[in-house]
């Protein structure tokens, strides 16, 4: 398996050895979004970067060729890490990307459900992935952004995460300062550090966060069958056949992003508004005490309200839908879903096995499976080895 | 930065007698420090978190007269905000006494202040603003003096903002000397809280907390969160101080905390509490002279979680404060058979309370609120005071209160003493 930041050279046969559901793959072949802002991009990129450049990232196997606007060169890539990792790009220097982004969990975090922004303000959602996101068409976990340069700068303003207060001052720092400056001329000539090459440059170094090549793509996309196990194949075949999986999250005949590019309500956050009173908590390793929380008067959270991609276009039918995540890497990346209410992929099979949660908007794909344990066991290695 | 810390200067004090464990002051305090208090502490600074909406919503230290009969006794006498809401926490003294270091658990600032030249008015003469660029680590916690040099344990690290950290020296200077990663191996976990050394023995013992990303969430939320509630820490070191070498790892479940040598003469063991199993867990010497660590007591009722925080133990090592800072309330424990705590006294001392600080005679115990910003009660219960009482042996009797909110301060928590007539400890 490949994690591969940067050159990545094609190295086996691109045909798959079975297969997988052919018809609604929707890969990312052309630049993200679009309109005249988009068209003046492209334009400018193509200026600085050239041809060559812009194709220096090459894809592993099971994976579409990355959009080359959003790849950019590799010095902008190397400039958008340095700005991954800086934690002077937030308002009080405690954070940066890498901070709910961590490269060692998946470029998620496993340090808790929710992520943890500015001054210790508790955000609404967990850290989505980043493995592989040059290729989401629909970014955060509503699908409210479409543009990966832009993305960068939702969590760099959110006063409860990164916390800067506007986008000039920030800016004019990185003009003056002697390591970024020079960096950001080299990068973008005669541009140097603006909101946009800002943008640019870390979502060209998160281009290159691609992840494949690995044993499903050997054993699909490379005709080596051996490289998965047979409990292996058992669970591909239940996540494109009896289980449903693959009607979400999307194989096609020679790549597999595994998602549709849209959103879908599987009651999870319906569910979540629904929890409380007693529970089991984890006090130390083997020590478990069942809590009554507002017995011991924590129960206020003051965790907001969440109706997901309903609140971007009102639409009743998008009441607690999120976007599909990709599952490359996602053994790394618990907790799972968009609050990190679910600690394990095997607690995430039994969710899907038992229908999802009930709710007035429950996408009709989410039904109860009838899987058996060992079928459930097959799922959740299957997924650990993609 | 590979150079052991102050190995020479250790042996030179080690050897040369000039640990001999401090007879007056506070019982919390590192044995290298000089310039003890004999008697009345004059002053108390408060490392106060500044609160959105309250004051000027700046983190500060705030100096109160504590002096008896003094026309201020018991108020507000000077203040310095340092700017920003960084999660101060804890302080400590150089060994000369003369500077305090006031650390933040978010930013990793660290503050400096002089109170040698005159406590009533402490003057702020150095920020370190690089500790997390400079050694890898966040959260500056514990300040712990060593002979020219200061000993910061960390909670955090800039890689993931987990518990997995280390300590840090520091010259008096406030320049790096060098980083000594927390044990992974041989069972540690590698967390950090706090620091306590018994030179007489060469040893130094940590205990361990958890990360940023816990300790800035919101405790109502991070209860309730099963991920973030693996992340605390469940052991603590024994360490052989001179070689700065972790000696043995021992299993202490639920984030033991803050730790007190026993500085009775002959007395070579040392308490802490376990905060989320509401255990005192006693360090302790076998028969075989093998240092092991086992709880000794029950704090509170375990199963209601009343969170034990600050430990504060008496001069003669015959008695324990500790506060739990769920039920607002201060509990003695009767210390003469530590294999066997007992609980002898409580008292409510509001909605919430975190710091205890007592005088070297015991007569007088001061307590704060604030344990962590985004863990400290809401509305009503969030009370934030200094309070001061004497206590006779029996009763703690109240002798003054500061309303940190009313007087439009912050959140108060870690409490220090200086006073303007102290003396140099006798060898």
């Amino acid at each position: 398996m490949s994690v591969l930041p940067f050159a990545i050279r094609r190295s086996a046969a691109t045909k798959p050895s079975r297969s997988p559901p052919p018809a609604t793959l929707r890969v990312a072949t052309s630049p993200q979004g679009g309109g005249i802002a988009r068209v003046l991009q492209a334009l400018a990129l193509l200026f600085c970067v050239g041809h060559a450049a812009a194709e220096d990232i090459q894809s592993p196997l099971g994976l579409p060729p990355v959009p080359a606007m959003v790849a950019g060169t590799p010095a902008m890539r190397r400039l958008g890490e340095k700005l991954f990792f800086d934690r002077s790009l937030s308002a009080n220097g405690t954070l940066s990307c890498a901070m709910c982004h961590i490269p060692a969990q998946g470029f998620a975090s496993n340090q808790s459900a929710l992520s943890i922004g500015m001054e210790g303000r508790s955000l609404r959602r967990n850290a989505p992935s980043l493995y592989n996101v040059a290729f989401k068409k629909f970014l955060f976990h509503d699908g409210r952004e479409t543009d990966l340069a832009a993305q960068v700068w939702g969590p760099l303003l959110a006063a409860d995460e990164m916390g800067n207060s506007g986008i000039g001052p920030l800016i004019a720092r990185l003009r003056a300062d002697v390591e970024y400056g020079p960096l950001f001329e080299a990068s973008f000539p005669g541009e140097g550090a603006t909101m946009m090459t800002l943008g640019r440059a870390i979502a060209a170094y998160e281009a290159a966060l691609l992840r494949g090549g690995g044993r499903f793509d050997r054993a699909v996309y490379g005709g080596e069958r051996a490289a998965l196990t047979p409990q292996e194949w058992k669970g591909y075949e239940l996540f494109i056949g009896k289980a449903g999986c693959a009607a979400c999250h999307v194989l096609g005949p020679e790549t597999a992003l595994f998602t549709d590019q849209s959103w879908h309500n599987t009651g999870v956050a319906f569910r979540s508004g629904a929890t409380g009173g007693k529970r089991l908590v984890q006090l130390a390793p083997g020590v478990l005490q069942n809590v009554d929380i507002a017995a011991i008067g924590l129960a206020q959270t003051g965790a907001p309200n969440d109706v997901g991609r309903f609140e971007i276009t009102n639409a009743p039918t998008d009441r607690w839908a999120y976007t599909t995540p990709m599952l490359r890497g996602v053994s790394e990346s618990s907790p799972y879903m968009h609050d990190g209410s679910l600690r394990t992929l095997a607690e995430v099979i039994e969710f899907y096995d038992g229908g999802g949660g009930a709710n007035p908007s429950l996408d009709p794909k989410i039904r109860p499976l009838g899987l058996t344990p060992d079928e459930k066991a097959a799922i959740v290695v299957f997924l650990g080895a993609l | 930065m590979k150079s052991l810390p102050s190995r020479a200067v250790l042996c030179a004090l080690l050897l040369g007698g000039a640990f001999a464990p401090a007879i007056a002051d506070e019982t919390c305090n590192s044995p290298f420090m000089s310039g003890l208090i004999k008697g009345q502490e004059q002053y108390l600074h408060v490392w106060t978190l500044g609160e959105k909406g309250v004051g000027d919503g700046s983190d500060k230290l705030v100096t109160i007269d504590v002096v008896p009969g003094s026309a201020t006794y018991g108020k507000v006498i000077h203040t310095i905000a340092v700017g920003g809401r960084g999660e101060a926490h804890h302080m400590g003294f150089t060994d000369d006494r003369k500077y305090l270091w006031a650390g933040r658990l978010d930013d990793s600032k660290i503050f400096i202040f002089d109170v040698g030249s005159d406590p009533s008015t402490p003057k702020l003469v150095k920020t370190v603003d690089n500790l997390a660029e400079s050694t890898g680590y966040v959260g500056p916690h514990t300040f712990y003096a060593l002979p020219g040099r200061m000993l910061v344990q960390a909670l955090s690290n800039k890689k993931d903002h987990g518990g997995v950290t280390g300590l840090i020296t520091y010259n008096n200077a406030g320049e790096l000397v060098t980083t000594t990663p927390m044990p992974l191996n041989d069972g540690g976990d590698g967390y950090g809280y706090d620091i306590a050394i018994n030179p007489a023995q060469n040893r130094m013992l940590t205990s361990s907390f958890t990360g940023w990303t816990n300790y800035m969430m919101d405790l109502s939320q991070l209860i309730q969160d099963d991920s973030a509630m693996k992340n605390f820490g469940n052991t603590m070191v024994m360490w052989d101080l001179k070689a700065m070498k972790p000696l043995k790892v021992f299993s202490v479940p639920g984030a033991p905390l803050e730790i007190r040598w026993a500085l009775k003469p002959g007395a070579n063991w040392a308490i802490t509490a376990g905060a989320l199993t509401s255990k005192l867990y006693l360090i302790k010497q076998d028969d075989k002279n093998e240092w092991q660590a086992k709880a000794v007591a029950d704090v509170g009722d375990p199963s209601k979680i009343p969170l034990p925080v600050d430990i504060s133990i008496s001069s003669d090592a015959s008695s324990l404060w500790v506060n739990t800072f769920m039920d607002g309330t201060a509990r003695l424990f009767d210390l003469s058979n530590p294999e066997a705590p007992k609980q002898v006294y409580a008292k409510k001392i509001g909605a919430q309370v975190n710091m205890v600080s007592q005088s070297w005679d015991g007569k007088r115990v001061y307590f704060t609120t604030s344990l962590l910003a985004n863990w400290d009660k809401k509305n009503a219960d969030n009370e934030q005071f200094l309070k001061g009482y004497s206590w006779d042996g029996k009763e703690l009797r109240e002798d003054f209160v500061v309303d940190f909110h009313k007087e439009g301060l912050g959140r108060a928590h870690h409490m220090k003493f200086t006073a303007r007539a102290q003396k140099a400890e006798a060898p």
